[in-house]
């Protein structure tokens, strides 16, 4: 709805059983809601498609009529300008005749700027409109600025200006802001506009590009798939006429023409897994910014292993008094467990040296509670 | 308030609790984040006050362990605080387990990416045991996958140090499909060759998608490891017979690994073989693993990064951080974690772990148990 500025009476009125196949406001879920006026009401949250989906709940009740969906199968609610909703036929009987007052609010609104609800929650509905509006104007990025301190002090300026026309706090003269902002920057946000417009235009012309590659593809897999067939069909009917014809072997003839259609088939597998593999490429070129190489395989990605050892385990073993039971048995369970005594050992050996390579630790005051400890070795787990 | 409530209350300020994600028998988690840098951690609750026997072990043994081991595939453990009566445990927020993932069948496996996770599985599990932790609970929804690929390695309420001389240890550890056999024959000496053959299951079932020895009971359990790679003979196992809970399960022939994973390469067998060898001092090591030729041959393991990612969102990304925490998906795995849990609470090897080790073996032991 571009041209609003004739006047509410210059809206598109078209005939009630031709509005579903040429109205695009309408939302395509299951439960479509259906216009029972002879307007079509713009405007709206639009998604990437440029469709809207409408909200839709079976408890809607018109605040102004009361008239709710057991009423009215058909009742569709729209929103105002000042986010009160009304049904249609009430919208229809209170604005047709022209700018009335809201029943609601008393401000005086226009019919054609009612628009369908997408949120259940008007206020968002109220908060996306305002956005949307501010960010066509306040368009600057991050480059059109010296300094990052700049930039955020831009984003905090507008989003002061935003969070003052949704919660509607001293609104003409954050519309005065907006007017100086504009007059100022009037070639920046024009500049600007036009640079979205290039980036918009580029993705589509992407877009249309992989579209057509993709036909392509498919027309050359039916072309392919066509030519088999008839060099199947011409196969046989080769060697019927050759078996009729010549008087050598039949089951030579045979032979030899399988062997020439074999020959042509794998040629064209060659060429045909040419044209695969280079499409591969293609796609595999997209995803390549975010593609990582495998690297070899590395056992261990510490110097763990790399110290030597600080001690020597006796070769005989030891006498601990501790292990004695599990020694004693060595053959029995011990042995089918698994358990080896020389692990008890080893841990014990390496718990007490592992800190001998440590630096002492400087510039502390020593405490004789410390030099306590140390002379206590206690197993580290 | 004294010294160390104040410095419990300073730290229970840097985290903040979001959304529950999920409530067993003995913890709540949380989602949460960390006040300063906003980081997204999990935050585990574990409630206190209604045992009588005061903390929930495997609480015990998570904090335990966990303070000590950092390494990029095993989970951290970022803070522990207290809040009234209850012990908050702050671990890394990870998004999704292997079992989620080996369960999505919309999703391809391809051997690099195998690869790549028994890799980063064996590291995590050599880091542990050497530092001489024996996890004993592995298997795939343990496994936790981070968003940016990495696994890692979590939930060790069972987990416990090995190499004292001397102690016993329960049996009655490891969910039954992924319990090795010598547990399952009762043995209270054992070493690393658990965690091992545990990983052996999960290897084979990254390849089959679908766990590799499912017994119904322990005695099916035997059973099942049995027909699957043959009854073990004196010279391949020696010593088996002699084992406390040893009873003959009857005989099974060995047929070749190659029957069942017909796609693999000849390096994959060899190590999936080594993982399952019966005589646990002949099984691999985790080190030793990391070094067979399987993870050096082509092609080379895929980057953590391009490893397939469950596309769903998980609604309960935090049940794996515990198997206490109960949003099941498999109840029968999950039932036999909760009834180990159970019975590991009271033994007596709860009282001996009370007891602080000493090094030097010239005194006394403290007590005997």
């Amino acid at each position: 709805m571009t041209s609003r500025v004739g006047g509410w009476l210059q809206g598109k009125t078209i005939k009630k059983a031709g509005a579903n196949s040429s109205n695009h406001t309408r939302s395509s879920t299951p439960q479509q809601v259906q216009s029972t006026s002879t307007t079509v009401f713009g405007g709206g949250v639009k998604d990437a498609s440029g469709r809207v989906t409408e909200y839709f709940s079976m408890d809607d009740q018109c605040p102004v009529c009361k008239s709710d969906r057991y009423l009215n199968p058909k009742l569709r609610l729209l929103v105002s300008s000042c986010y009160h909703k009304m049904c249609e036929s009430c919208i229809d009987r209170l604005f047709t005749l022209g700018p009335a007052p809201c029943p609601i609010c008393n401000k005086i609104l226009r019919k054609l700027a009612f628009t369908p609800q997408t949120f259940e929650d008007l206020g968002v509905e109220k908060e996306v409109a305002v956005r949307r509006r501010i960010a066509k104007e306040f368009n600057k990025r991050r480059d059109d600025f010296p300094d990052l301190r700049s930039y955020n002090d831009y984003l905090e300026e507008v989003e002061d200006i935003t969070f003052n026309l949704i919660n509607e706090i001293n609104v003409p003269e954050t519309e005065a802001r907006i007017n100086r902002y504009r007059a100022e920057n009037a070639i920046l946000i024009e500049l600007n506009i036009q640079r979205e417009e290039a980036y918009a235009q580029q993705l589509r012309e992407q877009e249309d590009a992989e579209r057509r590659e993709r036909e392509f593809r498919a027309q050359e897999l039916r072309r392919e798939e066509e030519e088999e067939r008839e060099e199947r069909e011409k196969g046989k009917r080769e060697i019927i006429d050759k078996l009729e014809t010549s008087s050598k072997d039949a089951a030579k003839v045979v032979a030899k023409s399988r062997a020439i259609a074999l020959k042509r088939t794998q040629a064209r597998f060659a060429s045909a897994s040419q044209l695969t593999s280079s499409s591969k490429l293609l796609r595999s070129r997209a995803a390549q910014s975010t593609n990582i190489p495998d690297v070899p395989h590395v056992p261990l990605q510490d110097n763990y292993y790399a110290y030597e050892d600080r001690f020597v385990m006796r070769p005989g073993g030891y006498n601990d008094f501790l292990s004695e039971a599990v020694r004693k048995d060595r053959e029995g369970i011990m042995r089918g467990g698994g358990y080896m005594v020389e692990e008890a050992w080893e841990r014990a050996l390496r718990s007490s040296v592992a800190a001998l390579d440590l630096p002492p630790l400087s510039g502390l005051p020593q405490s004789p509670s410390q030099l306590d400890q140390g002379g206590d070795v206690i197993m580290a787990s | 308030m004294d010294a160390v409530e104040k410095a419990n209350a300073a730290r229970q300020q840097q985290w903040i609790k979001d959304r529950k994600v999920g409530e067993g028998t003995y913890a709540v988690v949380y989602q949460g984040r960390e006040a300063t840098t906003g980081r997204k951690v999990a935050v585990k609750k574990i409630k206190v006050g209604q045992f009588k026997d005061g903390l929930d072990m495997s609480a015990i043994r998570e904090v335990k362990y966990l303070r000590e081991l950092k390494h990029q595939n095993v989970i951290e453990l970022l803070d522990v605080f207290s809040s009234k009566t209850n012990l908050n445990l702050v671990l890394e927020f990870l998004d999704s387990d292997l079992e989620v993932i080996i369960k999505d069948r919309t999703l391809v496996f391809l051997p690099a990416d195998i690869k790549s996770w028994m890799a980063m599985t064996f590291r995590g599990l050599e880091f542990c045991h050497r530092n001489w932790i024996l996890h004993r609970d592995l298997k795939p929804n343990n496994l936790l996958i981070a968003s940016d690929g990495q696994l890692k390695i979590a939930d060790f309420g069972l987990a416990r140090d090995f190499a004292d001389p001397g102690y016993k240890m329960t049996c009655q550890v490891i969910t039954r499909w992924y319990r090795p056999p010598e547990l399952l024959f009762g043995c209270r000496y054992y070493s690393t060759a658990v965690d091992i053959w545990s990983v052996g299951c999960i290897f084979a079932e990254l390849m089959l998608r679908i766990p590799y020895l499912p017994g119904e009971s322990d005695m099916d359990q035997l059973k099942t490891i049995f027909r699957a790679l043959g009854t073990p003979t004196e010279d391949d196992w020696p010593g088996h017979a002699k084992l406390p809970d040893y009873v003959p399960v009857g005989q099974f022939p060995k047929p070749p690994l190659r029957d069942l994973f017909t796609a693999a390469s000849a390096d994959t067998l060899n190590l999936l073989s080594k993982c399952l060898v019966y005589e646990p001092r002949k099984r691999i090591t985790a080190k030793d693993a990391l070094s067979h030729a399987y993870f050096f041959a082509l092609p080379y393991p895929s980057h953590p990064s391009k490893l397939p990612k469950c596309s769903t969102v998980m609604n309960k990304p935090l049940d794996e951080i515990d198997a206490n925490v109960e949003v099941a998906s498999d109840p029968g795995a999950k039932a036999t974690s909760k009834s180990l849990k159970r019975k590991l609470a009271s033994p007596t090897e709860a009282k001996a772990r009370s007891i602080a080790r000493r090094l030097d073996f010239s005194k006394a032991p403290p007590s005997s148990p």
